[in-house]
Protein backbone atom coordinates (compact mmCIF):
# COMPACT_ATOMS: atom_id res chain seq x y z
CA UNK A 1 0.00 0.00 0.00
CA UNK A 2 1.12 3.53 -0.83
CA UNK A 3 2.29 5.76 2.40
CA UNK A 4 2.41 8.97 1.13
CA UNK A 5 -0.18 10.85 -1.39
CA UNK A 6 0.79 14.32 -2.84
CA UNK A 7 -0.87 16.98 -5.19
CA UNK A 8 1.54 16.80 -8.65
CA UNK A 9 -1.15 19.74 -10.52
CA UNK A 10 -3.23 22.56 -9.99
CA UNK A 11 -5.53 24.48 -12.34
CA UNK A 12 -7.53 27.11 -11.70
CA UNK A 13 -9.52 30.10 -13.97
CA UNK A 14 -9.50 33.52 -12.79
CA UNK A 15 -12.20 34.44 -10.27
CA UNK A 16 -15.07 36.85 -11.52
CA UNK A 17 -17.94 38.41 -10.57
CA UNK A 18 -19.66 36.93 -13.42
CA UNK A 19 -18.93 34.84 -16.41
CA UNK A 20 -21.43 35.10 -18.50
CA UNK A 21 -19.10 34.05 -21.42
CA UNK A 22 -18.65 30.35 -20.28
CA UNK A 23 -21.08 27.57 -19.85
CA UNK A 24 -20.36 25.84 -16.51
CA UNK A 25 -19.06 23.06 -18.63
CA UNK A 26 -16.23 24.96 -20.30
CA UNK A 27 -15.23 26.67 -17.41
CA UNK A 28 -14.86 23.11 -15.59
CA UNK A 29 -13.00 22.10 -18.60
CA UNK A 30 -10.55 25.17 -18.18
CA UNK A 31 -9.74 24.44 -15.46
CA UNK A 32 -9.28 20.61 -15.23
CA UNK A 33 -6.97 20.71 -18.98
CA UNK A 34 -5.12 23.35 -16.81
CA UNK A 35 -4.02 20.82 -13.42
CA UNK A 36 -3.72 17.98 -16.08
CA UNK A 37 -0.97 19.91 -18.24
CA UNK A 38 0.13 21.35 -14.87
CA UNK A 39 0.91 17.54 -13.56
CA UNK A 40 1.76 16.48 -17.00
CA UNK A 41 -0.80 13.75 -16.98
CA UNK A 42 -3.25 12.39 -19.64
CA UNK A 43 -6.14 12.10 -18.47
CA UNK A 44 -7.83 9.35 -20.86
CA UNK A 45 -5.07 7.69 -19.88
CA UNK A 46 -3.06 8.13 -16.78
CA UNK A 47 -5.90 9.46 -14.19
CA UNK A 48 -7.54 6.46 -12.86
CA UNK A 49 -10.38 7.95 -11.12
CA UNK A 50 -12.47 11.40 -11.36
CA UNK A 51 -14.25 13.22 -8.08
CA UNK A 52 -15.86 16.38 -8.79
CA UNK A 53 -17.79 18.26 -5.70
CA UNK A 54 -21.08 19.97 -6.36
CA UNK A 55 -24.86 20.57 -4.72
CA UNK A 56 -27.58 20.48 -7.50
CA UNK A 57 -29.50 23.15 -6.27
CA UNK A 58 -26.23 26.22 -7.18
CA UNK A 59 -26.05 24.30 -10.19
CA UNK A 60 -29.66 24.23 -11.30
CA UNK A 61 -29.85 21.02 -12.32
CA UNK A 62 -30.64 17.63 -10.83
CA UNK A 63 -28.39 14.77 -10.75
CA UNK A 64 -25.04 16.44 -11.35
CA UNK A 65 -22.68 13.44 -11.75
CA UNK A 66 -24.01 12.52 -14.80
CA UNK A 67 -23.12 16.18 -16.58
CA UNK A 68 -19.70 15.67 -15.60
CA UNK A 69 -17.38 13.27 -17.40
CA UNK A 70 -17.03 14.64 -20.38
CA UNK A 71 -15.65 18.07 -19.22
CA UNK A 72 -12.84 16.58 -17.24
CA UNK A 73 -12.00 13.54 -19.27
CA UNK A 74 -13.78 11.30 -17.70
CA UNK A 75 -16.11 9.38 -20.13
CA UNK A 76 -16.44 5.70 -19.49
CA UNK A 77 -13.77 6.00 -16.68
CA UNK A 78 -14.37 6.05 -12.45
CA UNK A 79 -16.64 8.72 -11.65
CA UNK A 80 -18.36 10.56 -8.75
CA UNK A 81 -19.55 13.29 -7.41
CA UNK A 82 -18.95 14.77 -3.39
CA UNK A 83 -22.37 17.06 -2.48
CA UNK A 84 -20.12 18.75 -0.16
CA UNK A 85 -16.69 21.44 -0.37
CA UNK A 86 -14.18 20.68 -2.39
CA UNK A 87 -11.36 19.70 0.43
CA UNK A 88 -14.01 16.44 1.08
CA UNK A 89 -13.53 15.59 -2.34
CA UNK A 90 -9.68 15.85 -1.74
CA UNK A 91 -10.01 13.91 1.43
CA UNK A 92 -11.76 11.23 -0.72
CA UNK A 93 -8.71 10.81 -3.01
CA UNK A 94 -6.16 10.63 -0.66
CA UNK A 95 -8.36 7.46 0.54
CA UNK A 96 -8.78 5.67 -2.95
CA UNK A 97 -5.22 6.22 -3.57
CA UNK A 98 -4.24 4.52 -0.05
CA UNK A 99 -6.51 1.84 -1.22
CA UNK A 100 -3.71 0.67 -3.79
CA UNK A 101 -6.40 0.56 -6.62
CA UNK A 102 -6.35 4.02 -8.00
CA UNK A 103 -2.70 6.24 -8.78
CA UNK A 104 -3.69 9.18 -10.05
CA UNK A 105 -6.88 10.63 -9.00
CA UNK A 106 -8.59 14.44 -10.48
CA UNK A 107 -10.64 16.40 -7.93
CA UNK A 108 -12.80 19.07 -9.07
CA UNK A 109 -14.46 21.95 -7.67
CA UNK A 110 -15.85 25.42 -8.73
CA UNK A 111 -18.53 27.86 -8.39
CA UNK A 112 -20.81 29.32 -11.08
CA UNK A 113 -23.19 30.77 -8.45
CA UNK A 114 -23.51 34.11 -11.20
CA UNK A 115 -25.87 31.85 -13.45
CA UNK A 116 -27.95 31.58 -10.54
CA UNK A 117 -30.87 34.45 -10.14
CA UNK A 118 -32.56 33.65 -6.67
CA UNK A 119 -29.74 33.01 -4.72
CA UNK A 120 -31.59 34.25 -1.51
CA UNK A 121 -34.04 31.85 -1.67
CA UNK A 122 -31.87 28.97 -2.70
CA UNK A 123 -30.10 29.60 0.26
CA UNK A 124 -33.36 29.37 2.28
CA UNK A 125 -33.93 25.91 0.93
CA UNK A 126 -30.94 24.52 3.13
CA UNK A 127 -33.09 25.54 6.42
CA UNK A 128 -35.31 22.70 7.80
CA UNK A 129 -38.52 22.99 5.84
CA UNK A 130 -40.65 22.49 9.60
CA UNK A 131 -39.00 23.65 11.89
CA UNK A 132 -36.38 26.71 10.56
CA UNK A 133 -38.28 28.00 7.40
CA UNK A 134 -41.23 29.20 8.47
CA UNK A 135 -39.54 31.80 10.56
CA UNK A 136 -37.95 33.71 7.12
CA UNK A 137 -41.62 33.96 5.82
CA UNK A 138 -40.88 31.81 3.34
CA UNK A 139 -43.68 30.33 1.22
CA UNK A 140 -46.69 31.97 2.01
CA UNK A 141 -49.69 30.78 0.12
CA UNK A 142 -52.83 30.14 1.05
CA UNK A 143 -52.73 26.21 0.98
CA UNK A 144 -49.96 26.91 2.99
CA UNK A 145 -50.05 23.20 4.87
CA UNK A 146 -52.15 21.28 1.97
CA UNK A 147 -50.88 20.78 -1.80
CA UNK A 148 -49.08 24.13 -3.31
CA UNK A 149 -51.48 26.00 -5.99
CA UNK A 150 -50.92 28.82 -8.13
CA UNK A 151 -54.33 30.78 -8.17
CA UNK A 152 -55.15 34.30 -8.97
CA UNK A 153 -54.06 35.20 -5.47
CA UNK A 154 -51.31 33.02 -5.34
CA UNK A 155 -49.60 33.00 -8.69
CA UNK A 156 -46.61 31.11 -9.37
CA UNK A 157 -43.69 32.98 -9.02
CA UNK A 158 -41.67 34.91 -11.81
CA UNK A 159 -38.31 33.54 -13.05
CA UNK A 160 -35.90 35.42 -11.17
CA UNK A 161 -38.05 37.17 -9.05
CA UNK A 162 -40.88 36.56 -6.95
CA UNK A 163 -43.71 38.71 -5.68
CA UNK A 164 -42.79 37.59 -1.93
CA UNK A 165 -40.86 40.73 -0.57
CA UNK A 166 -40.46 39.93 2.72
CA UNK A 167 -38.60 36.74 3.05
CA UNK A 168 -35.32 37.32 4.81
CA UNK A 169 -31.79 36.96 3.61
CA UNK A 170 -30.77 32.82 4.77
CA UNK A 171 -27.64 35.00 6.14
CA UNK A 172 -29.20 35.70 9.41
CA UNK A 173 -27.78 33.06 11.56
CA UNK A 174 -24.56 34.46 10.48
CA UNK A 175 -25.39 37.37 12.40
CA UNK A 176 -26.31 35.13 15.34
CA UNK A 177 -23.54 33.31 15.63
CA UNK A 178 -20.89 36.28 15.06
CA UNK A 179 -23.01 37.85 18.31
CA UNK A 180 -22.17 34.43 20.36
CA UNK A 181 -18.41 34.65 19.00
CA UNK A 182 -17.91 38.40 20.40
CA UNK A 183 -19.87 37.68 23.51
CA UNK A 184 -17.81 34.30 24.35
CA UNK A 185 -14.55 35.21 23.09
CA UNK A 186 -14.43 39.21 23.89
CA UNK A 187 -13.53 39.90 20.43
CA UNK A 188 -14.46 43.00 19.08
CA UNK A 189 -16.31 44.88 15.85
CA UNK A 190 -13.08 46.31 14.85
CA UNK A 191 -10.96 43.34 15.36
CA UNK A 192 -13.17 41.71 12.70
CA UNK A 193 -13.33 44.88 10.62
CA UNK A 194 -9.71 44.82 10.78
CA UNK A 195 -10.05 40.72 9.20
CA UNK A 196 -11.88 42.54 6.10
CA UNK A 197 -9.44 45.23 5.54
CA UNK A 198 -6.07 42.64 5.80
CA UNK A 199 -7.62 40.09 3.24
CA UNK A 200 -9.18 42.78 0.34
CA UNK A 201 -5.68 44.18 0.53
CA UNK A 202 -3.92 40.81 0.38
CA UNK A 203 -5.83 40.54 -2.04
CA UNK A 204 -3.71 43.10 -4.26
CA UNK A 205 -0.96 40.52 -4.41
CA UNK A 206 -3.35 37.86 -5.89
CA UNK A 207 -3.93 38.21 -9.47
CA UNK A 208 -6.51 36.13 -9.64
CA UNK A 209 -8.57 37.93 -6.79
CA UNK A 210 -11.85 39.71 -7.47
CA UNK A 211 -12.42 41.84 -5.04
CA UNK A 212 -8.98 43.48 -3.47
CA UNK A 213 -9.81 47.34 -2.87
CA UNK A 214 -7.86 49.70 -0.12
CA UNK A 215 -10.53 50.04 2.76
CA UNK A 216 -9.85 51.26 6.49
CA UNK A 217 -11.13 49.95 9.57
CA UNK A 218 -13.89 52.88 9.94
CA UNK A 219 -15.32 51.62 6.21
CA UNK A 220 -16.08 48.34 7.60
CA UNK A 221 -17.33 50.18 10.68
CA UNK A 222 -19.45 52.77 8.83
CA UNK A 223 -20.77 50.16 6.33
CA UNK A 224 -24.66 49.59 7.14
CA UNK A 225 -25.77 46.54 9.69
CA UNK A 226 -27.88 43.71 7.37
CA UNK A 227 -27.66 41.15 9.81
CA UNK A 228 -26.45 42.76 13.36
CA UNK A 229 -23.80 42.48 14.21
CA UNK A 230 -22.97 41.20 10.96
CA UNK A 231 -22.44 44.76 8.58
CA UNK A 232 -22.05 45.07 4.70
CA UNK A 233 -18.33 44.79 4.68
CA UNK A 234 -18.09 41.78 6.63
CA UNK A 235 -19.42 40.28 4.19
CA UNK A 236 -17.93 38.11 0.92
CA UNK A 237 -19.44 38.54 -1.95
CA UNK A 238 -20.29 35.69 -4.94
CA UNK A 239 -17.94 34.77 -7.26
CA UNK A 240 -17.51 32.68 -10.14
CA UNK A 241 -14.24 30.21 -10.44
CA UNK A 242 -12.71 26.53 -11.03
CA UNK A 243 -10.38 24.66 -9.58
CA UNK A 244 -8.97 20.96 -9.99
CA UNK A 245 -6.54 19.60 -8.83
CA UNK A 246 -4.58 16.08 -9.45
CA UNK A 247 -2.89 13.58 -6.66
CA UNK A 248 -0.84 10.76 -6.97
CA UNK A 249 0.57 7.73 -4.92
CA UNK A 250 4.16 7.95 -4.09
CA UNK A 251 4.92 5.43 -6.88
CA UNK A 252 3.42 7.49 -9.14
CA UNK A 253 4.54 10.92 -8.49
CA UNK A 254 8.43 9.08 -9.43
CA UNK A 255 7.10 8.47 -12.77
CA UNK A 256 6.08 12.17 -13.14
CA UNK A 257 8.12 15.25 -13.52
CA UNK A 258 6.83 17.40 -10.64
CA UNK A 259 7.72 18.92 -7.35
CA UNK A 260 5.36 16.76 -4.92
CA UNK A 261 3.46 18.37 -2.27
CA UNK A 262 2.63 15.83 0.31
CA UNK A 263 -1.22 15.53 1.75
CA UNK A 264 -0.23 14.83 5.34
CA UNK A 265 -3.40 14.56 6.81
CA UNK A 266 -7.20 15.03 6.80
CA UNK A 267 -9.92 15.29 8.55
CA UNK A 268 -13.74 16.63 8.59
CA UNK A 269 -16.81 16.29 11.26
CA UNK A 270 -20.31 17.54 10.86
CA UNK A 271 -22.66 19.05 13.13
CA UNK A 272 -26.07 17.89 14.05
CA UNK A 273 -28.07 20.29 11.32
CA UNK A 274 -30.64 20.88 14.48
CA UNK A 275 -30.25 24.47 15.25
CA UNK A 276 -32.40 23.72 18.20
CA UNK A 277 -29.63 21.61 19.68
CA UNK A 278 -26.18 22.49 18.22
CA UNK A 279 -23.47 25.00 19.12
CA UNK A 280 -22.87 28.26 17.58
CA UNK A 281 -19.51 27.53 18.36
CA UNK A 282 -16.88 25.63 14.89
CA UNK A 283 -17.05 22.60 16.94
CA UNK A 284 -16.63 21.02 13.26
CA UNK A 285 -13.41 22.49 12.59
CA UNK A 286 -12.29 21.54 16.08
CA UNK A 287 -12.57 18.28 15.70
CA UNK A 288 -11.77 18.05 11.93
CA UNK A 289 -7.93 19.71 12.76
CA UNK A 290 -8.03 16.87 15.72
CA UNK A 291 -8.21 14.07 13.59
CA UNK A 292 -5.61 15.69 11.02
CA UNK A 293 -3.40 16.58 13.50
CA UNK A 294 -3.41 13.21 15.19
CA UNK A 295 -3.05 11.61 11.58
CA UNK A 296 0.04 14.20 10.80
CA UNK A 297 1.22 13.93 14.33
CA UNK A 298 0.86 17.20 15.02
CA UNK A 299 1.04 17.66 18.81
CA UNK A 300 1.58 21.43 19.06
CA UNK A 301 -0.22 22.92 15.69
CA UNK A 302 0.73 26.80 16.63
CA UNK A 303 4.50 25.91 16.20
CA UNK A 304 4.81 23.27 13.81
CA UNK A 305 2.16 24.73 10.80
CA UNK A 306 3.76 27.98 9.38
CA UNK A 307 0.85 29.35 7.78
CA UNK A 308 -2.66 29.00 7.55
CA UNK A 309 -5.94 29.40 4.87
CA UNK A 310 -8.96 29.31 6.67
CA UNK A 311 -12.75 30.12 5.87
CA UNK A 312 -13.31 33.89 5.90
CA UNK A 313 -16.87 34.31 4.53
CA UNK A 314 -17.61 36.25 7.04
CA UNK A 315 -15.18 38.56 8.87
CA UNK A 316 -15.27 36.71 12.45
CA UNK A 317 -15.40 33.59 10.77
CA UNK A 318 -11.32 33.94 10.59
CA UNK A 319 -11.14 34.86 14.00
CA UNK A 320 -13.48 31.64 15.26
CA UNK A 321 -11.98 29.38 13.08
CA UNK A 322 -8.18 30.12 13.61
CA UNK A 323 -9.08 29.36 17.35
CA UNK A 324 -11.38 25.76 16.58
CA UNK A 325 -7.90 25.35 14.79
CA UNK A 326 -5.99 25.31 17.74
CA UNK A 327 -3.47 28.30 16.37
CA UNK A 328 -4.67 30.85 18.68
CA UNK A 329 -6.69 30.72 21.98
CA UNK A 330 -10.05 31.59 22.91
CA UNK A 331 -10.07 34.99 22.48
CA UNK A 332 -6.65 35.43 21.12
CA UNK A 333 -7.10 35.35 17.43
CA UNK A 334 -8.25 39.17 17.39
CA UNK A 335 -5.07 39.63 19.72
CA UNK A 336 -2.85 37.95 17.29
CA UNK A 337 -4.36 40.36 14.07
CA UNK A 338 -3.71 43.48 16.40
CA UNK A 339 -0.17 42.53 17.01
CA UNK A 340 0.50 41.72 13.23
CA UNK A 341 1.34 38.21 13.41
CA UNK A 342 -1.40 36.75 11.01
CA UNK A 343 -0.15 39.09 8.20
CA UNK A 344 2.73 38.10 5.69
CA UNK A 345 5.56 38.34 7.82
CA UNK A 346 3.72 37.61 10.83
CA UNK A 347 4.26 34.17 12.91
CA UNK A 348 0.79 32.63 11.85
CA UNK A 349 0.22 34.46 7.83
CA UNK A 350 -3.30 34.00 7.37
CA UNK A 351 -5.56 34.33 4.08
CA UNK A 352 -2.54 35.49 2.50
CA UNK A 353 -4.39 34.80 -0.96
CA UNK A 354 -6.97 37.53 0.08
CA UNK A 355 -9.47 34.65 1.45
CA UNK A 356 -12.88 34.90 0.31
CA UNK A 357 -13.02 38.30 2.01
CA UNK A 358 -10.41 39.34 -0.96
CA UNK A 359 -11.19 36.75 -3.79
CA UNK A 360 -14.86 36.13 -3.47
CA UNK A 361 -17.41 33.43 -1.76
CA UNK A 362 -16.64 30.55 -4.10
CA UNK A 363 -19.03 28.11 -3.05
CA UNK A 364 -18.09 24.09 -3.08
CA UNK A 365 -14.42 25.51 -4.51
CA UNK A 366 -14.05 27.34 -1.55
CA UNK A 367 -12.18 24.58 0.42
CA UNK A 368 -9.82 23.84 -2.93
CA UNK A 369 -9.23 27.88 -2.65
CA UNK A 370 -7.48 27.54 0.50
CA UNK A 371 -5.72 24.09 -0.83
CA UNK A 372 -4.62 25.62 -3.90
CA UNK A 373 -3.07 28.56 -1.87
CA UNK A 374 -1.31 26.39 0.87
CA UNK A 375 0.50 24.41 -1.99
CA UNK A 376 1.38 27.50 -4.22
CA UNK A 377 3.06 28.83 -1.01
CA UNK A 378 4.73 25.38 -0.57
CA UNK A 379 6.04 25.37 -3.94
CA UNK A 380 7.40 29.22 -3.84
CA UNK A 381 5.13 30.51 -6.16
CA UNK A 382 3.43 33.00 -4.55
CA UNK A 383 5.36 35.79 -6.44
CA UNK A 384 4.88 39.20 -4.33
CA UNK A 385 2.64 37.58 -1.60
CA UNK A 386 5.70 34.58 -1.22
CA UNK A 387 5.34 33.40 2.46
CA UNK A 388 9.30 32.49 3.57
CA UNK A 389 10.63 29.62 5.00
CA UNK A 390 7.07 27.62 4.64
CA UNK A 391 7.53 23.84 5.07
CA UNK A 392 3.77 23.11 6.54
CA UNK A 393 0.25 24.87 5.75
CA UNK A 394 -3.72 23.88 6.88
CA UNK A 395 -6.62 24.65 4.98
CA UNK A 396 -9.97 24.72 6.41
CA UNK A 397 -13.29 24.34 5.17
CA UNK A 398 -16.61 25.34 6.17
CA UNK A 399 -19.43 24.03 4.26
CA UNK A 400 -21.30 27.63 4.53
CA UNK A 401 -24.45 29.28 5.90
CA UNK A 402 -26.65 27.12 7.75
CA UNK A 403 -24.24 24.55 7.92
CA UNK A 404 -21.83 23.18 10.91
CA UNK A 405 -19.72 20.85 8.74
CA UNK A 406 -16.22 21.26 7.54
CA UNK A 407 -13.09 20.06 6.69
CA UNK A 408 -9.17 20.28 7.09
CA UNK A 409 -6.42 19.50 4.87
CA UNK A 410 -2.40 19.81 5.86
CA UNK A 411 0.15 19.96 3.79
CA UNK A 412 3.91 19.57 3.47
CA UNK A 413 6.85 20.17 0.99
CA UNK B 1 -8.94 30.53 -20.88
CA UNK B 2 -7.67 27.44 -23.02
CA UNK B 3 -9.79 28.01 -25.46
CA UNK B 4 -8.62 28.94 -29.19
CA UNK B 5 -10.98 32.02 -28.91
CA UNK B 6 -12.38 34.09 -26.73
CA UNK B 7 -15.58 35.91 -26.37
CA UNK B 8 -14.33 39.92 -27.16
CA UNK B 9 -18.08 40.99 -27.97
CA UNK B 10 -19.93 41.44 -24.40
CA UNK B 11 -23.27 41.96 -26.35
CA UNK B 12 -22.90 38.59 -27.68
CA UNK B 13 -23.32 35.75 -24.79
CA UNK B 14 -26.78 34.18 -25.21
CA UNK B 15 -28.38 32.31 -22.75
CA UNK B 16 -31.33 30.39 -21.55
CA UNK B 17 -33.55 31.50 -18.95
CA UNK B 18 -34.46 28.84 -16.83
CA UNK B 19 -37.30 28.09 -14.21
CA UNK B 20 -36.59 25.80 -12.08
CA UNK B 21 -40.10 24.81 -10.11
CA UNK B 22 -39.18 23.35 -7.01
CA UNK B 23 -42.41 22.84 -4.53
CA UNK B 24 -42.42 20.31 -1.72
CA UNK B 25 -44.86 18.49 0.54
CA UNK B 26 -42.50 18.25 3.61
CA UNK B 27 -44.35 15.93 5.84
CA UNK B 28 -43.82 16.98 9.74
CA UNK B 29 -42.56 13.71 10.30
CA UNK B 30 -44.18 11.65 13.48
CA UNK B 31 -42.88 13.71 16.01
CA UNK B 32 -43.53 17.01 14.16
CA UNK B 33 -47.59 16.13 13.44
CA UNK B 34 -48.50 15.35 17.16
CA UNK B 35 -45.97 18.78 18.17
CA UNK B 36 -48.48 20.93 15.98
CA UNK B 37 -51.41 18.81 16.66
CA UNK B 38 -50.61 20.15 19.93
CA UNK B 39 -50.37 23.43 19.35
CA UNK B 40 -53.41 23.94 16.95
CA UNK B 41 -55.13 22.91 20.52
CA UNK B 42 -52.97 24.79 23.28
CA UNK B 43 -51.10 27.37 23.87
CA UNK B 44 -48.15 25.20 24.67
CA UNK B 45 -45.64 23.36 23.83
CA UNK B 46 -44.67 19.25 23.81
CA UNK B 47 -40.57 18.07 24.65
CA UNK B 48 -39.41 14.56 24.46
CA UNK B 49 -36.69 13.57 27.37
CA UNK B 50 -34.60 10.62 26.03
CA UNK B 51 -34.15 8.27 29.73
CA UNK B 52 -30.20 7.54 28.62
CA UNK B 53 -28.75 10.84 29.06
CA UNK B 54 -31.68 13.05 30.27
CA UNK B 55 -31.35 15.27 27.24
CA UNK B 56 -34.60 17.38 26.79
CA UNK B 57 -35.69 17.95 23.02
CA UNK B 58 -37.67 20.72 21.81
CA UNK B 59 -38.81 20.57 18.75
CA UNK B 60 -39.23 17.29 20.38
CA UNK B 61 -37.39 13.82 18.46
CA UNK B 62 -38.34 10.40 18.25
CA UNK B 63 -34.54 9.55 18.93
CA UNK B 64 -31.60 10.82 20.87
CA UNK B 65 -29.25 12.41 18.60
CA UNK B 66 -26.35 11.49 21.07
CA UNK B 67 -27.24 8.02 22.41
CA UNK B 68 -29.12 6.99 19.25
CA UNK B 69 -31.69 5.40 21.00
CA UNK B 70 -35.70 5.73 20.72
CA UNK B 71 -37.81 8.38 22.64
CA UNK B 72 -41.10 6.54 24.02
CA UNK B 73 -44.27 8.31 24.07
CA UNK B 74 -44.40 8.02 28.12
CA UNK B 75 -41.09 10.41 27.87
CA UNK B 76 -42.98 13.49 26.27
CA UNK B 77 -44.41 16.06 28.47
CA UNK B 78 -45.78 19.71 27.98
CA UNK B 79 -43.91 22.60 28.50
CA UNK B 80 -44.84 26.02 28.75
CA UNK B 81 -44.52 28.03 25.87
CA UNK B 82 -41.95 30.15 27.15
CA UNK B 83 -37.96 31.14 26.97
CA UNK B 84 -35.14 32.96 26.89
CA UNK B 85 -33.42 34.72 24.14
CA UNK B 86 -29.62 33.67 24.00
CA UNK B 87 -28.76 35.48 21.16
CA UNK B 88 -30.51 37.99 18.42
CA UNK B 89 -29.67 39.64 15.13
CA UNK B 90 -31.77 42.40 13.25
CA UNK B 91 -32.10 41.50 9.53
CA UNK B 92 -32.71 44.53 7.38
CA UNK B 93 -32.64 42.62 3.80
CA UNK B 94 -34.58 40.46 1.78
CA UNK B 95 -34.16 36.95 0.10
CA UNK B 96 -32.85 39.70 -3.47
CA UNK B 97 -30.61 42.03 -0.78
CA UNK B 98 -33.48 44.61 -1.03
CA UNK B 99 -34.91 46.56 2.31
CA UNK B 100 -37.20 44.69 3.92
CA UNK B 101 -40.18 47.17 4.89
CA UNK B 102 -39.10 47.16 8.02
CA UNK B 103 -36.16 45.35 10.41
CA UNK B 104 -36.79 42.38 11.88
CA UNK B 105 -35.64 40.60 14.62
CA UNK B 106 -34.76 37.18 14.88
CA UNK B 107 -33.54 35.46 18.22
CA UNK B 108 -32.65 31.92 19.36
CA UNK B 109 -34.70 31.28 22.00
CA UNK B 110 -33.54 28.68 24.77
CA UNK B 111 -36.99 27.44 25.73
CA UNK B 112 -37.91 26.43 29.34
CA UNK B 113 -37.63 23.39 30.91
CA UNK B 114 -35.51 21.80 27.71
CA UNK B 115 -32.11 21.86 26.41
CA UNK B 116 -33.69 22.42 22.99
CA UNK B 117 -33.56 26.07 21.54
CA UNK B 118 -36.05 27.90 18.76
CA UNK B 119 -35.96 30.96 16.20
CA UNK B 120 -38.43 32.96 16.46
CA UNK B 121 -39.43 36.91 15.77
CA UNK B 122 -39.14 39.00 18.61
CA UNK B 123 -41.68 42.15 18.21
CA UNK B 124 -40.09 44.91 21.01
CA UNK B 125 -40.88 48.82 20.86
CA UNK B 126 -36.44 49.69 21.09
CA UNK B 127 -35.29 47.19 18.29
CA UNK B 128 -31.61 48.34 19.22
CA UNK B 129 -31.44 46.81 22.68
CA UNK B 130 -29.68 44.39 23.82
CA UNK B 131 -32.41 41.79 24.37
CA UNK B 132 -29.67 39.13 25.37
CA UNK B 133 -31.22 36.54 28.51
CA UNK B 134 -34.38 38.36 28.60
CA UNK B 135 -37.45 36.30 29.26
CA UNK B 136 -39.77 36.01 26.46
CA UNK B 137 -43.27 33.80 25.90
CA UNK B 138 -44.98 33.11 22.41
CA UNK B 139 -47.70 34.75 20.61
CA UNK B 140 -49.86 32.25 18.56
CA UNK B 141 -52.76 32.96 16.25
CA UNK B 142 -56.26 32.59 17.13
CA UNK B 143 -57.17 29.00 17.58
CA UNK B 144 -59.67 29.28 14.52
CA UNK B 145 -57.04 29.78 12.72
CA UNK B 146 -54.23 27.77 13.38
CA UNK B 147 -53.16 25.23 10.35
CA UNK B 148 -50.71 23.46 12.35
CA UNK B 149 -47.41 24.55 11.51
CA UNK B 150 -45.10 26.62 12.88
CA UNK B 151 -46.41 29.83 11.66
CA UNK B 152 -48.67 29.21 14.46
CA UNK B 153 -46.62 31.10 16.31
CA UNK B 154 -46.73 34.59 14.95
CA UNK B 155 -43.76 35.89 16.81
CA UNK B 156 -42.41 36.13 20.98
CA UNK B 157 -42.73 39.08 22.76
CA UNK B 158 -40.80 40.15 26.55
CA UNK B 159 -42.77 38.72 29.47
ZN1 LIG C 1 -29.57 10.60 24.94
Amino acid sequence: MTKKVAVVGVGYTDFNSMTPEVSWKEFMYEACQKAYIDAGVDPREDIDSFITCSEDYWEGFSIFDEFVPDQIGAVLRPCCTVCGDGLYGLGNAYMQIKTGKMNIVAVEAHSKISDLLTFGDIGLFSYDPIFDRPVTGSVDRTHFAGIPSYEKNSPKPLVGKTNEKERIHPYFLAGLEMQNFLRKTGTTEEQCAKVVVKNKKNAFNNPNAEYEVNITIEDVMNSEYLFKPIKKLDISLNVDGAIAFVLASEEAVKKLDVEPIWLRGFGWSSETPWISTRSMDANYAMLASRMAYKMTDINNPRKEIDFAEVDDRFSYKELQHLEALGLAESGEAGKMLDSGDLDLNGSLPTNISGGSLGIGNCFEATGLQKALEVVIQLRGHGGKRQIEDVHTGISQSWRGIPSGSGAVAIFGR
Amino acid sequence: MTFYEKQTDPSSPMHWLGDMQADYLYPNGKAGDKLFKHIKENDTFLASKCINCSKIFFPPRLYCEDCFVEILEKDWFEIPSTGKIRLHTIVTINTYGEKLNEPKMIALIDIDNTDGALLGIIKTDNIDENLIGRKVEAVFKSKNQREGTLKDILYFKMR
